[in-house]
């Protein structure tokens, strides 16, 4: 997995390329009708001698994975809007990847000043269909969340306008 | 505080049941927290059982420890268990089988095929319109090969999009390079071909794709080969009929929904039967450590009112149980403290009546023991019921030694008794009901008794039974005797004296008066014969004077006095006498008060007596004692004993040598020891008489320092 933060006129945005392995069971369920959400989290700390961690950015994005079965076309839709890949392979090659996701407005950081930034990525299991939740319990295949990827990032000082 | 815990787990439970219930619906509060409910239930579970085994085991305890109603419990907790068990059992399983059927039957064959079909109808729809579109696409390639370089690539696009009548067309070089593009309205269906398509495209395998889009729109896309060189591919974009757009849409969501209840099934199964035996297992341990406490609950008067006997049998009547509910163990409970009342009553009245009867024989026993009469009680059979103190003392007996015994058997241990007995017996055959009286004559070991007993029989009414009542009237005849003496005396003494000194005085005067004139033989005999006369009058008249001293009550002059100085002064008189004297005073005898002329009389009489005693003994011997009693005695004490070696008294004598005329005296009137006793006695004195070894008499006087 590999992530960083970048400063930009958008604000800073995350980019990060996740090593992703969907199982034949998620494809299965897929292709059964079941809408698999994935999200992406993350979240930007400062670390504080004197008190608990300041949280300054938590965000998470949710991607859904649906199969129409006439079309045979996997779809991903992501705020409204929605993607059409033929094959399941193309749907793990697009989650795995995540490009230009501002998480902070500009301005947001101190300059020069150091901050703790994190990112993971899961399968919401919330959101299965009532049955699949025993088998969340029972079986480790729908366990798809990774570890929290963690770097530390320091605020660059104010980019040439 | 089991009933609180249960009272929690019930509620918890019946919280949690719902929970999971809510969390079957698409949820995501509940959904997210799905485990942790289980969990809970399973913890729940966890704790309704060990409360329950608590419960087993606190009862198991009171069965062994055999604690009264336990048994009544474990019956009861058996009924409601099995009460709770067998209807929750069937219902859980038929729930549970009913579940499985329902959802499986969801599921039927014709319905499976009729998605296949229904799904090869779809796909085939589509591919036909795609077979078109790629036709029409075939065609139109052809077309931008052909054309000449004069016409614009757009222009051309734009009548080809027309005559296909096609939304979108585009020409891509196969570097995917847009080199022209026509498309209708504002917004493109799609993007441009992937490089992937691209390169698919030009090894002569066209794409072809329909996409439906979120707003159940459809539409279909192919890209095919440009012949020429350098190749390029041309993508022709048609969106699909409404109609056709919503069916398809409509039948994919079908598909899909119906595919997803499909994979479901098994985790729906599942689901539920975790659900039921979740909700099963909560209610039975419910149920069943709620039967516990039902059924000790019921089972507790009985323990109480147990306890309450137990209390009652210990004699501890305060033992009320407080009554607390309103049905039959309530009437039971208020029926048994009444009886505890009345039975604390009745002991009460038993206790008091028992201290009441107590003292009435404590009081008797205290008449009986104070009563100077002997008393004897015997019951039917003549045995000895109770004997008191005097009559212990009369008769010479103890109560150990004769009570329980029959009266007619005492004449054995004590042959004494016998003739007392034998007596007693002839009046009791010879009365029988009708109280008597009689006199009976004892011989004690302290000496003859007359004793006055009165027998009567019980009434039947109390106790039947003998009554002896005797008393002890030796003195009381005595007295009567020595009362009947001193009358006699005095009377004899009055009639005697009178005559006396005529008598005497008339033989003087014959003597004087005839002396001179008789003859010598004559007077002389006249001499002697008054002589006689007035020495036996003078005899008679100191008769006649002990007579009237014994008769008359004297009137005491005491005087001080010392007792060993009046003995010598009397003694003196004796020591002509041929008998030897030992004379053993003590010095220091304390003076006396005494009426020292009649104390005189008294050591006259008792030396008299002596000497008279001790005519015709060899070496007559009289031995004269004073002595005091020591110092620290209560009442100071003086002796005085005359003693004599010569016969001793006769034993039938001595029990009544006080009395008068006893004697064993040729001559004497047998008063003197009786006036010496009446002497004594008036100086508060005591008189003996002993014999002592190897012969001989004693007589011991004692005499009160100080006269009250």
């Amino acid at each position: 997995m590999g992530a960083k933060l970048e400063a930009n006129e958008e604000g800073y945005q995350v980019e990060a390329d996740v090593e992703l392995t969907l199982t034949r069971t998620l494809q299965d369920a897929v292709r059964k009708g079941v809408p698999l959400y994935f999200v992406v989290e993350f979240e930007l700390r400062r670390g504080r001698w004197y008190w608990l961690d300041q949280t300054v950015a938590s965000e998470f994005r949710e991607r859904r994975i649906s199969y129409a079965p006439l079309t045979d076309q996997y779809r991903i839709s992501y705020a409204g809007i929605s993607q059409n890949v033929s094959s399941f392979e193309d749907v793990r090659r697009a989650l795995s990847r995540v490009r230009a996701w501002t998480v902070l407005e500009k301005g947001k950081l101190r300059p020069g000043e150091r901050y703790d930034a994190a990112l993971r990525f899961r399968l919401d299991t919330s959101q299965l269909p009532k049955p699949f939740q025993l088998n969340v319990i029972a079986s480790k295949e729908w366990d798809l969340s990774s570890e929290w990827y963690r770097w530390s990032f320091v605020a660059p000082t104010e980019a040439k306008p | 505080m089991i009933r609180g815990v249960l009272l929690l787990c019930v509620l918890l439970g019946v919280t949690l049941i719902g929970l999971l219930f809510r969390a079957s619906d698409n949820n995501t509060f509940f959904s997210t927290h799905y485990p942790w409910l289980l969990g809970l239930g399973v913890a729940l579970i966890v704790g309704l059982l060990a409360l329950v085994g608590y419960q087993i085991h606190s009862l198991w305890r009171k069965l062994r420890g055999r604690v009264f109603g336990a048994k009544l419990a474990l019956r009861l907790m058996a009924v409601f268990v099995l009460m709770a068990v067998v209807p929750g059992g069937l219902v859980y399983a038929i729930s549970v089988q009913f579940l499985n059927r329902s959802i499986d039957s969801w599921f039927d064959v014709p319905v499976d095929k009729a998605f296949e079909s229904a799904l090869k109808l779809g796909k085939n729809a589509i591919d036909a319109q795609l077979t078109a579109l790629t036709r029409d696409a075939t065609e139109a390639a052809a077309k931008v090969t052909l054309k000449g370089d004069d016409i614009e690539p757009v222009d051309l696009l734009r009548s080809l999009r027309s005559q296909f009548s096609v939304d979108e067309i585009s020409l891509l070089g196969d570097d995917g390079q847009m080199q022209a593009f026509v498309g209708g309205g504002s917004r493109a269906f799609s993007d441009k071909p992937s490089l992937a398509e691209i390169s698919d495209t030009l090894k002569k395998t066209p794409v072809r794709i329909a996409e439906s889009q979120a707003d159940r729109s459809l539409y279909l896309r192919v890209v095919v080969p440009v012949a020429g060189s350098p190749p390029q591919v041309l993508q022709m974009v048609r969106a699909a009929a409404k109609d056709f757009a919503n069916d398809v849409a409509i039948v994919d969501g079908g598909i899909r929904d119906y595919e997803r209840l499909g994979l479901q099934r098994e985790g729906l199964k599942q689901l539920f039967a975790l659900t039921l035996t979740l909700t099963m297992l909560l209610t039975l341990f419910s149920a069943i450590s709620l039967s516990f406490l039902l059924s000790e609950r019921l089972s507790a008067p009985l323990s109480a009112l147990a306890e309450s006997t137990r209390a009652i049998a210990r004699g501890d009547f305060t033992k009320l149980n407080p009554v607390r509910s309103r049905d039959e163990f309530g009437v039971l409970t208020q029926a048994f403290n009444t009886m505890t009342r009345q039975l604390a009553g009745a002991s009460e009245i038993v206790s008091a009546k028992q201290q009441e009867l107590e003292h009435a024989n404590t009081y008797l026993a205290s008449i009986l023991a104070n009563l100077t009469s002997g008393v004897i009680a015997l019951d039917e059979r003549l045995y000895v019921k109770t004997i008191n103190k005097n009559a212990e003392d009369m008769l010479g007996i103890t109560h150990a030694s004769l009570k329980g015994s029959k009266i007619s058997a005492w004449g054995e241990p004590l042959p004494s008794l016998a003739p007392f007995i034998e007596d007693f017996m002839a009046q009791l055959v010879s009365l029988r009901d009708k109280p008597w009286e009689r006199q009976v004559e004892y011989e004690a070991t302290s000496g003859r008794k007359t004793l006055l007993v009165r027998g009567s029989k019980l009434p039947a009414a109390l106790e039947s039974g003998f009554l002896l009542v005797f008393d002890d009237i030796t003195g009381l005849i005595q007295a009567q005797r020595h009362a009947a003496w001193g009358e006699v005396a005095r009377r004899l003494a009055h009639e005697i004296k009178n005559p006396l000194t005529p008598i005497q005085l008339s033989a003087e005067r014959l003597q004087h008066k005839l002396a001179s004139k008789l003859p010598e033989a004559e007077r002389a005999l006249l001499a002697r014969a008054t002589n006689t006369i007035v020495a036996q009058v003078g005899a008679l008249k100191s008769m006649v004077d002990d007579f009237s001293l014994y008769s008359k009550s004297a009137r005491l002059t005491p005087t001080p006095l010392a007792l060993n100085d009046l003995v010598n002064d009397v003694m003196v008189l004796y020591e002509s006498m041929n008998v030897r004297i030992e004379f053993q005073l003590a010095e220091n005898l304390p003076i006396i008060h005494a009426d020292a002329a009649l104390l005189r009389q008294v050591i006259h009489n008792l030396a008299q007596n002596a000497l008279d005693a001790l005519t015709g003994v060899a070496s007559p011997t009289l031995r004269i004692q004073t002595r005091a009693t020591p110092a620290a005695a209560e009442t100071a004490y003086v002796y005085f004993s005359v003693e004599d070696n010569g016969a001793g008294v006769r034993e039938d004598v001595l029990s009544r040598i006080f009395e008068p005329y006893i004697t064993t005296k040729p001559k004497g009137t047998g008063l003197g020891m009786a006036i010496a006793k009446k002497i004594i006695e008036e100086h508060q004195g005591q008189i003996s008489v002993s014999n002592v070894r190897p012969h001989g008499a004693r007589v011991e006087i004692r005499l009160p320092v100080n006269l009250q």
